[in-house]
């Protein structure tokens, strides 16, 4: 049974993504999910859902944040929890929010998800820590190495190259300059991305996203509440979710696709797109891709049905993405420009929220009644797809 | 600049230390695992009957299929480096910088396992990057005595251009 149209997202509230913030995390909630139910034009009294994403707890180096981050959301006398589930845990509390208002729980939920991940001395050393400690630690795995495990595959596979990679890049911090939010706002060119130190070869620092920190609050409810109203909102038309095995190499040979196939994102965003009623991302005005990285996003390009995976660097060679085009491709610059970890795929979201709108400022891409945006986590094996509608 | 001595809104930081010690068990499959390698120094993979794969490293159960694995069987020395990257950078608790890991898999396994590459000429990353694209052969080199570690063993090339 499809319960695709019965949610909307009202009010985004977002603190701007820096290196460091110096307020405190309670602080940054509140004002984030002060500023979107503002924006949503309703009291805190009239929410009923507060459901929270905060990534591993040692980035923050506060355990188990929960206690003290969700109150500071409102969450005092209301259906209220924690997600985490990596890179995903922004979207994936937002998704457990919709589940409960689809199940009548409630008729109003604020989402917020929280990056703290500055407070720690040594990001890498903390990010080596999520990794399975028998098998794979020692080899000094993080998340920076595990992507660019994946870029080579792409490079072997399909003939990308650095330069490839280096065009996205170059589109995304374009498009970065236009958001006051984002982290990185310099317009990097393609030179200066392939000139950038290389940390983990073929990706180089240009490449990967920053050390972020931010907080994303997004309301959502009911479609009946806000239908009619005259009061902007984007319909949640269609979303899909799956999760897959978490080995990495034991994606390598599967007859049902590759580790870099990104399988679990393809069928979601089959299930998205069919609740939906389009036929690929290609029908939408606006996509924010969930990629930390300039290769991730390349490999999202065939499961959201751009092209055929072995022409991704064709279609990045064509320029296909930028400003004016018929699909924009991270208005917002995305997760390259800015990735506070435990909120980027609700940033996503809400991004694609507030161009459907008509809310995204010096970033609004003109009439769209389209946006999807995806979200891809742990060891790229949770992927969500989302289409909103005007 | 306002004076940190009389300033009431100077920004007030708390240091804190996380360094807490844990033992985590490898678990039934692991172990044995671990110990072929240090006592028979073989490569061991554990049979899926329901997805007909050989995993390796050796697991208890197959998550795809979420049945218990069956069969144990030996796999290697020999294999195909399927991807790799070339670490550049120095972090913190983590192996120095430049060195090559890749994910392999070896004669008679199904799934690839990750570990150091040894064996390449590193004057030139992008030279070495585009050699290693090609998925050259490796074969299993212990690098030491076996302490019954994932680390026990490396990937050294056959071929080297």
């Amino acid at each position: 049974m499809s319960r695709a149209h019965e949610l909307a997202i009202i009010g985004v509230g977002q603190t701007p993504y820096r290196r460091r913030h110096s307020g405190s995390t309670p602080e940054l909630v509140r004002q984030a999910v002060g500023d979107a139910l503002a924006d949503a034009q309703i009291s805190a009294r009239e929410v009923d859902i507060v459901i929270g994403g905060f990534a591993p707890d040692g980035l923050s180096g506060e355990n188990s944040p929960d206690k003290r981050f969700l109150p500071a959301a409102g969450a005092v006398g209301r259906w209220s929890f924690r997600v985490n589930t990596g890179g995903t845990t922004g979207i994936a509390a937002a998704y457990a929010a919709m589940d409960l208002l689809e199940a009548g729980r409630g008729d109003v939920a604020v989402v917020v998800a929280v990056e703290r991940m500055a407070q720690a001395n040594s990001v890498p050393a903390v990010f080596n820590s999520i990794f399975d400690p028998i098998y794979e630690r020692d080899t000094g795995l993080s998340t920076i190495s595990m992507g660019a495990l994946r870029a080579s595959r792409m490079m072997a596979r399909w003939g990308y190259t650095r330069e490839h990679w280096a065009a996205v890049a170059e589109r995304n911090f374009a498009h970065a300059a236009r958001n006051p939010l984002a982290q990185i706002r310099r317009p990097y060119t393609a030179q200066q991305v392939l000139e950038s130190r290389m940390i983990a070869w073929p990706v180089s620092q240009l490449d990967a996203c920053p050390v972020s920190e931010g907080v994303c609050a997004v309301v959502v409810c009911r479609a009946g509440r806000v239908q009619g109203s005259g009061q902007p909102f984007a319909t949640v038309a269609g979303r899909g979710s799956l999760s897959d095995t978490y080995n990495m190499g034991d994606r390598m040979h599967r007859p049902i696709g590759d580790l870099v196939d990104a399988i679990t994102l393809s069928r979601s965003a089959r299930r998205a797109f069919t609740e939906a009623g389009i036929s690929s991302a290609r029908d939408a005005q606006v996509v924010e891709i969930h990629a930390p990285f300039t290769h991730g996003e390349t490999m999202t390009y065939a499961p959201l049905g751009f092209c055929a995976a072995a022409d991704g660097p064709d279609l990045v060679a064509s320029g296909y993405g930028g400003w004016g085009g018929s699909t924009v491709l991270n208005p917002s610059g995305g997760a390259q420009a800015a990735n506070p970890v435990g909120a980027t795929a609700l940033i996503r979201l809400a991004e694609a929220a507030r161009q459907i709108m008509g809310r995204a400022g010096g970033h609004q891409v003109a009439d769209v009644r389209v946006a999807v945006s995806t979200g891809q986590g742990g060891a790229n094996q949770f992927s969500t797809c989302t289409v909103l509608a005007g | 600049m306002a004076d940190p001595s009389t300033d009431m809104t100077a920004p007030v930081t708390v240091e804190g230390h996380w360094d807490f010690g844990y033992t985590y068990f490898a678990g039934d499959a692991a172990s044995r695992f671990f110990n072929e390698l240090r006592i028979n120094h073989r490569i061991m993979g554990t049979h899926c009957g329901s997805c007909d794969r050989v995993l390796v490293p050796a697991r208890g159960f197959c998550d795809a299929c979420f049945v218990a694995t069956g069969e144990w069987r030996e796999v290697g020395p020999e294999g195909t480096l399927d991807t790799f990257t070339i670490l550049t950078t120095s972090f913190p608790g983590l192996p120095e910088p430049p060195i090559v890991v890749g994910y392999v898999t070896l004669e008679g396994a199904s799934s690839a396992v990750l570990n150091a590459v040894l064996g390449v000429d590193l004057a030139d990353l992008d030279k070495a990057g585009a050699f290693l694209l090609t998925q050259p052969r490796v074969r299993v080199e212990f690098t030491g005595e076996p302490q019954g570690r994932i680390t026990d063993f490396a990937f050294r090339l056959l071929e080297t251009r």
